[in-house]
């Protein structure tokens, strides 16, 4: 008996101090990572843009990137993006077609692609900068008078110094979108999302695609470089590497540029 | 189907009159081999099934292995009645026994519980099948022995320990959609050393299911797959007879695609010491320390980084009593400390922790041959919110003769609300905010059950009924805007009004000489709905439980030419139809309720084994044996998109 009780208490030694010893807060943390939102790691050519919010359109010029970088390679041009809200706010105006155009999609069956029109009402023009190049809002991407080509370079290395690829390329410009740019998702629940009414361009947005169903949605990213032809007749290339912040925001946008080719 | 079923019954046990009479002994301790094995969980001491006096639900190792289940969803769902896994939002697995979800059954493995959940469930994927020795389930409110969450009943999984020397188990298995499955199993034991390792790799392709047009409700599109490791050591220490330790350690990890660039993944660290000591005949002490560390995080593949968004941690110590006296009454006395964890990145102000620490006493009295009652209660205080209850149980076991069993039993269930029911603040994709409410009362519950088991020969029957009355159920209650927020829908969690849950279960099974056996079992749940405090029909996140459910099995066992053994099966279930009050419009509750309906649907799965020298076994089913297809992926349909043939080889060498 006297055996077994000391053998007890070892024990029960050891279990005390592995108690002590065990974190009440959990093991192995190293595991993951540490995300920070306040420090965006871009490289030089590379812009990043918190671009989740569904009520807003951030704009940049790319000239006054270049501009900036070439005066001072440390300068992060992700400084230079500008904010607009979407205007939301209903106005009376019968001959406009700005407005939010609110349509219902097939989100928990067959998806997007089954949707249906079901209302409008109208709004002030989206407000823009004096000069800017691109827009991004979440998935959706215009231009400022620009048409963009896809190409089937996957990597800026790839880019030939011989510009005469260009040529073979097939450029579009902005087109008219009104079931695209989600602004206002106060009735998703039954499928109906308000979208604004706005050009956008198809081309560049196809970088990334958004799927419902599933629910939450699904997001696919293409890593295809795109050829921007400014309205100045200038060239740059566009690449998006990366949709999410650290901590897994989508449309949180990291963008490779190269401007001008 | 279920008359074929019935009629391949009636047919097997005909067939087998001859081998009943000229066997009968034999026939009779095949079926006492069952009602002999040591169940734990009733009364948290070893009773043999037929003596314990809480009814209870034993599925056996020998169960596990012809039902040819690959996981524990699998396995419930063939072997009991009322069970049904289905999805959630988000295509989370949801579990329903009789009108109990996640957060009203209590799952332990090896009496401990595992710590985690979404949407209310455990993740199941961690038990590992492979290391399963039994699995014993107890209905009813167990609160007075197993604490907060066991208002509907306990599932409890013992793993298996080593008898033999050593052991070397391994396994493969494939089936549709890549559906890839290793296992491996080491085990040695000498007369103080027991140890056993096992680990198990699983994967399986995500794959499209399709639905008719306009679906009534949402449907689901796609099946996520999966990639899961499951390893798991146990080592077993017998300095000398009567002092036993045991020490466990396991690591879980599940990956789920939802999104390809960034998968889930869920992440289990366990582990766990346990000190046995029998004092003397009448003397029994075991002490235990459980760690247990439950995970979510994404994996960002563009980015390389792996970040943590959840994670729960619980370290819990236990001492139980147990006092046995020369008329075989057992005073049972304990108390277990928990502290539990929370960081949560959807909960308010990020990590969260509670206290809780509890005292239970028993006593087993046996009356005399016919009668057994026990006696519970247990005292539990939590520190968040300063909340503490007691909750009594008692039990009656009277057996009017040697082959018939009629048990009785109360017992008061509570739940306390989780740190995530009392401070989550989850904006989901903009749809609601789903909000916390600290101030929720602890769920109670009134629970009757009985049961009665009769054995004869080659038969058994069990007939069961429960009745459970549910008080402040805590739930989401029905979206709201605020009056500083119009456009936004809240959901916040509330206590219900009282509501009901009762049913029934029967259950005839026949074992024969000739390697044949049957089972038929049938449940009945009837769930009131609940309603709010206001009287409102509540938005319920899961689909309520099938009113009619059955589960069949036919298996054929046949030992010939000396060293090859074979088993031939087949098992199916059917669920009734189920109908669901939901809100025609979340946005305006004005507009009212519809009923939608989800339909009935029967699967059936045969099988098939041939084992060579109790060594290699070479294992063929063919699930979804008459490729059922759903018309409509509902949350609540199988899942499955047809038939799917499935094989598989093992190993073992002793």
């Amino acid at each position: 008996m006297t055996t077994a009780l000391r053998s007890y208490t070892t024990w029960l030694h050891i279990l005390l101090a592995t108690l002590a010893l065990q974190s009440c807060t959990g093991i192995l943390s190293g595991v993951y990572d540490e995300p920070s939102e306040d420090e965006v790691i871009t490289v030089a050519g590379q812009l990043y843009i918190d671009a989740s919010d569904w009520g807003k359109w951030h704009y940049i010029d790319l000239q006054q990137v270049a501009d900036s970088t070439a005066a001072n390679p440390d300068f992060n041009p992700s400084g230079l993006w500008t904010s607009f809200d979407i205007p939301v706010k209903e106005i009376t105006d019968d001959n406009t077609r700005d407005g939010i155009y609110t349509y219902w999609y097939d989100v928990f069956g067959s998806g997007l692609s089954v949707n249906e029109f079901r209302s409008f009402y109208p709004t002030a023009p989206q407000p823009q900068p004096q000069k800017w190049s691109i827009a991004v809002h979440r998935n959706n991407v215009r231009t400022n008078g620009a048409a963009v080509a896809a190409t089937d370079f996957r990597n800026f290395d790839e880019i030939p110094q011989d510009k005469s690829y260009i040529n073979s390329l097939v450029f579009q410009k902005d087109t008219w979108s009104e079931s695209e740019v989600w602004c206002e998702q106060s009735r998703m629940l039954l499928g109906l999302i308000g979208n604004q009414g706005i050009m956008i361009n198809k081309v560049l947005s196809s970088w990334l695609k958004v799927d419902l169903p599933p629910i939450p949605p699904a997001f696919t990213m293409y890593d295809t470089v795109f050829i921007i032809r400014l309205d100045d007749g200038s060239y740059g290339a566009l690449q998006l590497v990366n949709y999410q912040s650290q901590t897994g925001t989508k449309c949180c946008l990291t963008i490779n540029y190269r401007y001008p080719i | 189907m279920i008359q074929c079923f019935l009629l391949a019954l009636i047919t097997a046990s005909s067939a087998t009159v001859s081998g009943v009479s000229e066997s009968a002994v034999d026939s009779i301790s095949e079926y006492d081999e069952v009602l002999n094995e040591v169940v734990v969980t009733g009364v948290r001491a070893p009773k043999l099934l037929k003596n314990t006096p809480v009814q209870t639900t034993l599925i056996t190792s020998k169960m596990i292995e012809r039902s040819d289940a690959t996981d524990i969803e699998d396995l419930l769902q063939e072997e009991i009645p009322g069970v049904e896994f289905s999805y959630a939002m988000n295509q989370q697995v949801h579990f329903n026994f009789g009108g109990f979800g996640g957060q009203g059954v209590l799952f332990l493995v090896d009496g401990e519980r595992l710590v985690g959940e979404t949407l209310d469930d455990v993740d199941f994927g961690r038990i590992n099948m492979s290391g399963v020795d039994r699995i014993e389930i107890v209905r009813g409110a167990s609160s007075a022995l197993y604490g907060s969450n066991a208002v509907g009943g306990v599932i409890n999984v013992i793993t298996k320990i080593p008898e033999k020397k050593w052991h070397v188990g391994a396994d493969i298995r494939y089936g549709r959609h890549n559906n890839l499955r290793y296992g491996l199993n080491l085990q040695y034991r000498n007369k103080i050393v027991a140890n056993t390792l096992s680990g198990n790799y699983s994967r399986i392709d995500t794959y499209d299911v399709h639905s008719a047009a306009d679906p009534a409700t949402r449907v689901i599109t796609q099946i996520y797959g999966n990639r899961t490791l499951n390893v798991r050591d146990q080592l077993v220490v017998t300095p000398f007879e009567g002092l036993k330790f045991t020490a466990r350690a396991g690591y879980y990890l599940r990956e789920i695609p939802r999104i390809v660039d960034t998968p889930e993944r869920y992440r289990d660290y366990s582990g766990g010491l346990k000190g046995q000591w029998d004092i003397s005949d009448k003397h029994k002490l075991e002490v235990s320390y459980a760690f247990d560390q439950y995970d979510k995080s994404n994996y960002m593949k563009i980015s390389g980084m792996d970040v943590r968004n959840y994670s729960n941690v619980q370290n819990s110590i236990r001492a139980i009593y147990n006092y046995t006296d020369s008329r075989g009454d057992i005073l049972t006395l304990g108390g277990d400390y928990r502290y539990d964890y929370l960081n949560n990145t959807k909960i308010d102000n990020g990590a969260k922790h509670e206290a809780n620490a509890d005292v239970f006493a028993q006593y087993d009295w046996i009356i005399d041959d016919k009668w057994e009652l026990v006696g519970a209660a247990r005292y539990d205080y939590f520190s968040k919110g300063d909340v503490s209850r007691v909750t009594p149980k008692i039990s009656a076991r009277y057996r009017p003769s040697y082959n018939t069993n009629v048990r009785m039993a109360y017992g008061m269930g509570f739940r306390t609300p989780t740190l995530k029911e009392q401070y989550y603040n989850f904006d989901m994709a903009g749809i609601w905010i789903v909000e916390g409410t600290p101030s929720l009362k602890p769920e109670m519950s009134h629970n009757f059950n009985g049961s009665f088991d009769w054995w004869y020969r080659n038969y058994s029957f069990t007939v069961t009924a429960y009745y459970n009355h549910i008080i402040d159920r805590i739930a989401t209650g029905l979206p709201y805007s605020k009056v500083e927020d119009p456009m936004q829908l809240y959901l916040k969690y509330v206590n219900l009004a009282p509501y009901d849950i009762m049913g029934g279960e029967a259950t005839v099974e026949g074992r024969w000489s000739n390697g044949l056996s049957a089972k038929l079992s049938y449940a009945l749940t009837h769930e009131v709905f609940a309603k709010d405090k206001d009287g409102n029909p509540t938005n319920n996140q899961y689909i309520p439980a099938r009113k009619h459910s059955l589960t069949a099995r036919l298996d054929w066992n046949k030992t010939f030419a000396k060293d090859f053994d074979m088993t031939i099966g087949v098992n199916g279930r059917y669920l009734s139809g189920v109908t669901n009050i939901e809100y025609k419009d979340y946005y305006d509750l004005s507009a009212g309720t519809i009923d939608v309906r989800y339909p009935a649907y029967t699967l059936w799965k045969l099988s098939g084994s041939l084992m060579f020298r109790n060594r290699y076994k070479l294992t063929l089913a063919l699930d979804n044996l008459f490729n059922y297809k759903p018309k409509y992926y509902y949350l609540n349909a199988p899942l499955t998109d047809g038939a799917n043939f499935m094989v598989g080889l093992s190993v073992n060498i002793d």
